[in-house]
């Protein structure tokens, strides 16, 4: 057991010095249980205790894995989680140094924000539904600790699910009369259309994703609570950038979302 | 010298017995200019066994799609009454030789529209806008083709189901499409992919008939391009495509 524990701490570690340092890690999944989604939490939240305790603000979760495609890519069938704190936050059509987020990559989402606490043990979509203030379109930059993306399962959960940045559109719009399944994504880099999608490409719709998200919250015991954001996972490809580029994400029914990278 | 006819005539079989056939590029050099001669000539034989021409279809209006065939350059295609099927009906799988489909957005026309158009023109003479899938089959071997091959196969069309029509004055410039067998979806994407917006392949459709010598005609159906890569066809599967604010399409495949 102890040098279970001595495993988890080396590997939050190891991420958090590729944070600081800006130099990209080994997987740290040699050094875990192989294909222990605990352990990989475990890593996860060690990390985030560390910065809570820091002062970073939590602010809300993000949802990962949430594509057909990403999942038998990575042999899962079920999305991951990880945190957003405060700091992570970028203003609509703000320029991010590129270095920022590590081997930075971009998608486009739907983000919801929590109107109430939501602590109902085993909850239903309805429920989910009438807790949720509103949705706006979103950006997530998305980046890894670890050297080259070479993850697996429990190297991103660890790695906080690769979360980077995110940008939230400003034009919040109400969950009456959305239909967040079957509306289109388009993302523009520099003008050029490189990603398509829908919201059935997340888990078949946002709200699927973030109802397994309010379920598993309430279940490791940090439930989702009012005002908090929820990132609910990519509506098309990941597209990689560089610096000069400039992303708009247009979402049906939801407006737009830019973000621009800066060398 | 390139006989059009006896192509036609080779293309034609080929497409009635639903049997492939090797690429006609293998045997001649075709220009694009004869490969759309020879869809004419080819669509020309069905005409005079009493099929109905009712419009245009246009191709590798999308990148996915492009990549997929490997071809750069967007192409139309000759659409009949024969090739129509009911939404909601059931096709026969043994009228293909490997079919695929594709999920599309459909024009239909209220005014002719010919040549160079604007968008604005384009959208003045639409009657109406629907969901709408179109049954690809090319009758080359193993859907291998070269452009010039491909047009003259009638860009790969064989058959098209339109959902019900909508007024044209919706936005359809980001509408998500959702492409499902047996309730399972196996495309998703947004008609912003077509063209990045489905009525430039419209304004398209207008100046590339125009140079063939045609116009787009008051009553015809313009198929706008897929919006997603295509998907091979089984037999037994239920086909369905729905797009946002436009409601869904569907068919059956026999056994």
């Amino acid at each position: 057991m102890r040098t279970h524990d001595a495993a988890i701490l080396a590997a939050a570690e190891r991420i958090r010095i590729a944070y600081e340092t800006g130099q990209p890690t080994p997987p740290v999944r040699d050094q875990l249980p192989e294909g222990d989604v605990a352990a990989a939490y475990a890593v996860q939240k060690v990390n985030t205790d560390h910065w809570l305790d820091g002062r970073r603000r939590l602010v809300g979760r993000k949802i990962g894995l949430t594509s057909k495609v990403v999942q038998k890519q990575l042999g899962v069938d079920s999305p991951d989680f990880g945190m957003l704190f405060a700091d992570m936050a970028l203003a609509d059509g703000e320029e991010v140094a590129l270095g920022r987020v590590m081997q930075p990559k971009v998608e486009a989402e739907v983000a919801l924000v929590m109107e109430l606490d939501f602590a109902v043990p085993d909850p239903t979509l309805t429920e989910l539904i009438s807790a949720v203030a509103y949705a706006v379109p979103a950006i997530e930059i998305v980046g890894s600790r670890i050297a080259n993306w070479d993850i697996k399962l429990v190297d991103t959960i660890a790695d906080n699910a690769s979360a980077g940045l995110f940008v939230l559109g400003t034009t919040p719009v109400r969950l009456e009369g959305l239909d967040l399944r079957l509306a289109g994504m388009v993302m523009e880099r520099r003008g050029d259309q490189v990603s398509f999608g829908a919201g059935a490409a997340c888990l078949g719709n946002p709200l699927n994703a973030a109802l397994w998200l309010a379920r598993t919250m309430v279940r490791v015991g940090a439930p989702l609570r009012a005002g908090d954001v929820v990132m609910t996972g990519a509506l098309g490809p990941m597209v990689t950038v560089a610096s000069g580029d400039v992303v708009d994400v247009r979402i049906s029914g939801l407006g737009s979302v830019r973000t621009a990278f800066s060398a | 010298m390139t006989d059009i006819h006896k192509l036609a005539g080779t293309i034609d079989g080929a497409a009635r017995d639903a049997r492939a056939i090797a690429q006609l590029s293998a045997g001649t050099t075709l220009t694009l200019e004869q490969a759309y001669a020879i869809q004419k000539a080819s669509i020309d034989l069905r005409l005079t066994r009493g099929e109905r021409r009712v419009g245009v279809k246009m191709g590798f209006t999308n990148r996915a799609k492009a990549v997929q065939m490997g071809v750069h350059d967007i192409v139309c295609g000759r659409l009949t009454d024969r090739m129509i099927i009911e939404d909601g009906g059931t096709v026969d799988f043994a009228r293909y030789v490997h079919p695929r489909i594709e999920p599309e957005i459909a024009f239909l026309l209220k005014a002719p529209l010919e040549g160079v158009v604007t968008p604005a023109q384009a959208l003045a003479a639409v009657e109406a806008i629907a969901p709408a899938m179109e049954l690809i089959d090319s009758r080359y071997e193993n859907f291998k083709f070269s452009l010039e091959d491909v047009v003259a196969d009638n860009a790969s069309s064989s058959g098209f189901v339109v959902g019900a029509w909508h007024r044209p004055d919706i936005d359809c410039s980001n509408l998500g499409i959702v492409l499902s067998f047996d309730g399972r979806p196996v495309q998703i994407g947004s008609s912003a992919a077509i063209l990045g917006h489905p009525l430039r392949s419209l304004v398209a459709a207008a100046r590339m008939t125009a140079a063939g010598g045609e116009r787009l005609e008051p009553g015809w159906i313009v198929l706008a391009g897929s919006a997603t890569a295509a998907e091979p066809l089984r037999r037994g599967l239920y086909v369905e495509a729905e797009v946002q604010s436009l409601g869904r399409v569907a068919f059956t495949i026999g056994n």
